[in-house]
């Protein structure tokens, strides 16, 4: 540890400056040296964080009580008409809509009202902008009817039955074209986010293809993405152009911005709120169905009503996309890279999906947090290195042709009197999000059951992040577990969600009372929804990847549901040498922190890499089911710089790998390469590729604190065995991973069906001995659930 | 369940919806920014917004790229600090003199419902020199960071950090006096 050399003392605007993240890359190691060597300045720190929470937390307050406020109607006043330039600016009535409607539902009825007038009266301006006033270069003010007021606010509770009619119908001067507006089918239309605008102006056929194209612009990953327009054809606005004088500049300028403003109003108040109601029409199921796009904005993410029951609207979840590993070929490519992974979020999650009788979104299945969930009985390590491998190959149940290899690492057990002292901080999202009783009440058992498992010399702290300040707990030994409990029944949910503030408080608690030998970690409860703050998931990804240089590890922890943040977890616990979990019940809580509570804790390994290298000899193409988004390339795997997976205590880790063996034909294939021309492919060394070894892996790790990685080798020779006569685990982990690719929906799962699963699950389930918690039989039932409603899909 | 509003700084600037994006988002702010520059009077307020908006308009959302909230608080700033200018108001903002005009009474219009510690919290807020509490503000209730404040307010970034380091210090004991 350095000194604090440079002198800084407590009130150094510097330290303010690094307390609050502020400083350049040189300054900020220089000023964290001087912290470290300071107790007076760790304190100032955490005061300064403290005090920077309570302010963003005041704030926050203000600002929304403000809106809130009757007197503070900044957005009523009369909006201006402005000379316009850039036409395509008209489209985004329904753009602002998601946003303040996600907001809205917190405030009262009277925000509402301020909230949608405000983005109609934008509306106004930017359509007459474009459609009427092109012409026209003076600003012309226009004033808002009360009537319209009251109709604005009543839209927007009740859009759905509210036909548009009505809303033209409450001015004045649209009275004329009310007849011919469009009836609730239009409102349901127009939520497809089409741009309120031309949404207005187009013919139904025509409106389809505008859905199309915000799928289009959405990120790939809106799989419900067919926009079909059901129902009664929508005939909204041309009649009514029709209806209307076209808009010359006779026309006396309140009567053009009125009708632009009622559009405005009526598009503004479908968009936000429909998706709900639109949803519940459709399929009953509209209250916690989930968006599978992570668009960041409210206008994509809502297609309207889909034929099946799979209505991916409604809420806030969000998954990351990403596509099956494909088939690569192995003489061009004979290594293959990943990172190990022992989350088992996906699981979990999927298994909550499938309770609610509802089939996961195909993005939240991550295939290999599925098949790690799973303790499988490979022998542990022998001597000094932290790990044993189990390979094992045998015939892919899903296409016989094709072979499937495991891989099994065991972690080495550390028995639970043996593992060294625990400085934990629990850092719990109190925020409004969290007031669910599967959320905070769940958080709270959770942490209860760890703190049963803990021991009197461990340490836990308690740091809370939303409209509360900081420290709800300064670091306790668990002998006093009493102020522990006292601390966290005292927990009460409210205010918004500043995750980077409460991290770094929770670290530097962390670092605070470091454990030297001990496990010294950070445990995150959250739904993930952080919105205040360091708040885009990049920020916070490169904040916890800083903070775990400090060899404090973190767990993440998902609860609840409707608005978690799967990817933004995944990320952080990937980042933050961590492992990600997801709470759905009590039951999962019991296993993380009371029957894996050590392999929770304890960290044996960190960075640790596995490269496979194939035989071409023997392998024409391979491809590694799941770890998507865990590839490394070839070279990183000796670049110890590279960040990859932590292991804890007695974990296993399982990777399975499909490969066609030469001389079987092959799927395509990425990755083939013409035949090289100049360089003579070098004839197989005897010994090696002749050897009939199919693969060799490899795998590299650190030490919890270490900097330096070692290095195993396993070579595996193929038997030529058939499914059935693999064992047990291995043909548990098939079952599993058939289970996630076929509800992935990948073109990868083959021949087999949801019944064949059950059938090798079972059979791989069938002696007690491989079930000692009944986890294989609970997947049975999953199975089983799954394959009812793909049966009614 | 749907209180994540995305982070609008965080969205790329394509320029459909780029402008309403913004307004949606960042009116209201503004208002109450350009608000406590005048001094409380709301109604300038709402005109200095309303130009805002309207420069905004004119330019190419290609030339704002990536900060165009923080453009948006810079323009608010300098037609605020003409409407001052113009109207002789302009020692409002000259240091020293500050600490009277600001040490504000609550805000007329404003309920006080908010719990008791809030208020505190704020009035200990609004006492701070104004040139300090515009900086707070910035930092802690729009969330800029010292660089993206010392472009708004044309102080250097050391003189930014200098201004929150004092009033988060002067905060700090305060808050520690009010503690039971």
């Amino acid at each position: 540890m350095t000194t604090n050399d440079s002198r800084l003392l407590p009130d150094d605007p510097r330290l303010t400056a690094y307390a609050l993240d502020e400083l350049e890359a040189a300054e900020r190691a220089a000023v964290e040296a001087a912290v470290r060597a300071d107790p007076a300045l760790q304190a100032a720190v955490t005061e300064i964080r403290a005090t920077a929470m309570q302010l963003e937390a005041v704030f926050g307050a203000e600002t929304a009580a403000a809106a809130a406020e009757p007197g503070a109607k900044p957005e009523l006043r009369p909006a201006a008409i402005l000379p316009g330039r850039d036409s395509r600016r008209a489209n985004g009535g329904d753009y602002d809509e998601g946003k303040s409607g996600g907001v809205l539902l917190k405030f009262p009825r009277l925000y509402f009202m301020v909230g949608g007038l405000a983005a109609a009266c934008f509306a106004v301006v930017v359509a007459l902008r474009r459609d009427e006033l092109d012409a026209r270069q003076h600003a012309r003010t226009v004033a808002l009817e009360t009537a319209m007021k009251d109709r604005a606010a009543a839209a927007r509770s009740v859009v759905v039955q509210m036909p548009l009619a009505e809303i033209a119908a409450a001015t004045s001067a649209t009275a004329a074209v009310a007849d011919s507006a469009p009836k609730t089918e239009m409102a349901a239309a127009a939520v497809a986010s089409a741009p309120a605008l031309s949404a207005d102006r187009l013919a139904p056929r025509d409106l389809s293809l505008i859905g199309q194209a915000a799928a289009n612009r959405a990120p790939k990953t809106v799989t419900a993405g067919t926009f079909t327009f059901s129902g009664t054809p929508v005939e909204p606005a041309r009649q009514r152009e029709a209806a209307a004088p076209p808009a010359a500049s006779a026309q006396p300028a309140t009567y053009t911005s009125n009708e632009a403003k009622i559009r405005g109003l009526a598009a503004n108040a479908v968009g936000g709120v429909v998706l709900g109601s639109t949803g519940g029409a459709a399929g009953g199921i509209a209250f916690d169905t989930f968006t599978v796009a992570a668009p960041g904005r409210g206008g994509i993410a809502a297609p309207p009503p889909a034929p099946a029951d799979r209505l991916h609207t409604g809420n806030t979840e969000s998954y990351s996309f990403f596509r099956d590993n494909p088939f690569v070929g192995a003489a061009a490519n004979p290594f293959s890279t990943f990172a190990v992974d022992v989350d088992t979020a996906s699981y979990s999650n999927v298994r909550r999906f499938l309770s609610l009788r509802r089939l996961p979104a195909p993005d939240a299945v991550r295939i290999e947090e599925l098949v790690n969930y799973f303790p499988y009985r490979y022998p542990a390590p022998q001597g000094p290195a932290p790990f044993a491998a189990a390979l094992e190959v045998a015939e892919a149940p899903w296409a016989p042709q094709h072979r499937l290899v495991r891989i099994g690492l065991k972690g080495r057990e550390v028995a639970p009197e043996a593992r060294p002292a625990a400085n934990l901080v629990f850092l719990v999202d109190v925020s409004g999000s969290m007031n669910q009783p599967n959320k905070l009440p769940l958080v709270k058992d959770s942490l209860r059951k760890l703190l049963g498992k803990l021991r009197p010399d461990d340490r836990v702290a308690i740091v809370t992040y939303a409209g509360q300040s900081g420290l709800a707990l300064p670091s306790t030994p668990v002998a006093r577990s009493a102020e522990i409990l006292a601390a966290l029944e005292a927990l009460r949910p409210a205010g918004a969600t500043n995750g980077g503030m409460g991290i770094h408080l929770a670290y530097d608690i962390a670092k605070a009372n470091f454990a030297a030998d001990g496990v010294n970690r950070v445990v995150l409860c959250t739904d993930g929804d952080f919105n205040v703050g360091v708040s885009s998931p990049g920020d916070l990804v490169r904040l916890v990847e800083e903070k775990a240089k400090s060899n404090v590890f973190l767990t993440v922890l998902g609860f609840g549901m409707g608005n978690l943040k799967d990817g933004t977890l995944e990320q952080l616990a990937d980042q933050g040498n961590g492992q990600y979990g997801y709470i759905d019940t009590a039951r999962e809580a019991d296993k993380l922190f009371v029957e894996e509570v050590t392999s929770t804790l304890v960290t044996i390994a960190k960075d640790v890499k596995i490269q496979v290298e194939f035989n071409p000899a023997k392998v024409a193409s391979y491809r590694l089911i799941g770890y998507e988004n865990r590839l490394l390339a070839k070279e990183d795997f000796n670049n110890d710089k590279v960040d990859a997976g932590e292991v804890g205590a007695g974990h296993t880790v399982t990777a399975l790998y499909e490969i066609v063996p030469v001389g079987v034909e092959t799927p395509v294939v990425v990755g083939a390469v013409d035949e090289r021309r100049y360089q003579a492919v070098a004839p197989a060394a005897p010994g090696t590729s002749a050897s009939g070894e199919l693969l060799t892996v490899k795998l590299r790790y650190k030490e919890p604190t270490g900097e330096v990685s070692r290095k195993l080798e396993f070579p595996l020779t193929d038997s030529g065995r058939r499914f059935p006569e693999a064992s047990a685990d291995f043909r548990f982990a098939a079952a599993v991973a058939e289970f996630g690719m076929i509800l992935r929906k990948s073109e990868f799962r083959g021949t087999a069906t949801m019944g064949d699963v059950i059938a090798w699950a079972a059979a791989g389930a069938a002696n007690p001995a491989d079930d000692a918690r009944g986890y294989r039989s609970e997947f049975l039932d999953l199975a089983r659930q799954a394959q009812e409603l793909l049966k009614a899909e | 369940m749907f209180n994540s509003t995305p982070n609008s700084r965080d969205l790329p600037h394509e320029d459909s919806g780029f402008l309403e994006t913004l307004v949606a988002a960042h009116q209201a702010p503004l208002v109450r920014y350009a608000t406590r520059l005048l001094g409380g009077d709301a109604d300038r307020a709402r005109d200095v917004v309303q130009d805002t908006f309207v420069k905004l308009m004119g330019q190419p959302p290609a030339a704002l790229n990536g900060h165009a909230v923080e453009w948006l608080f810079t323009v608010c700033r300098h037609r605020a600090l003409d409407v001052l200018r113009k109207e002789g108001r302009m020692k409002r903002f000259e240091e020293g003199q500050a600490e009277r005009v600001a040490a504000a009474e609550p805000r007329p219009g404003r309920t006080l419902e908010q719990a008791e510690t809030q208020a505190a919290v704020l009035q200990l807020i609004d006492r701070l020199p104004p040139n300090q509490q515009e900086v707070v503000r910035l930092k802690f209730q729009n969330g800029f960071s010292y660089k993206e404040i010392s472009r708004i307010t044309e102080h250097s970034v050391s003189n930014v950090g200098f201004l929150i380091h004092t009033a988060v210090a002067r905060l700090r004991t305060e808050f520690a006096a009010q503690r039971p």
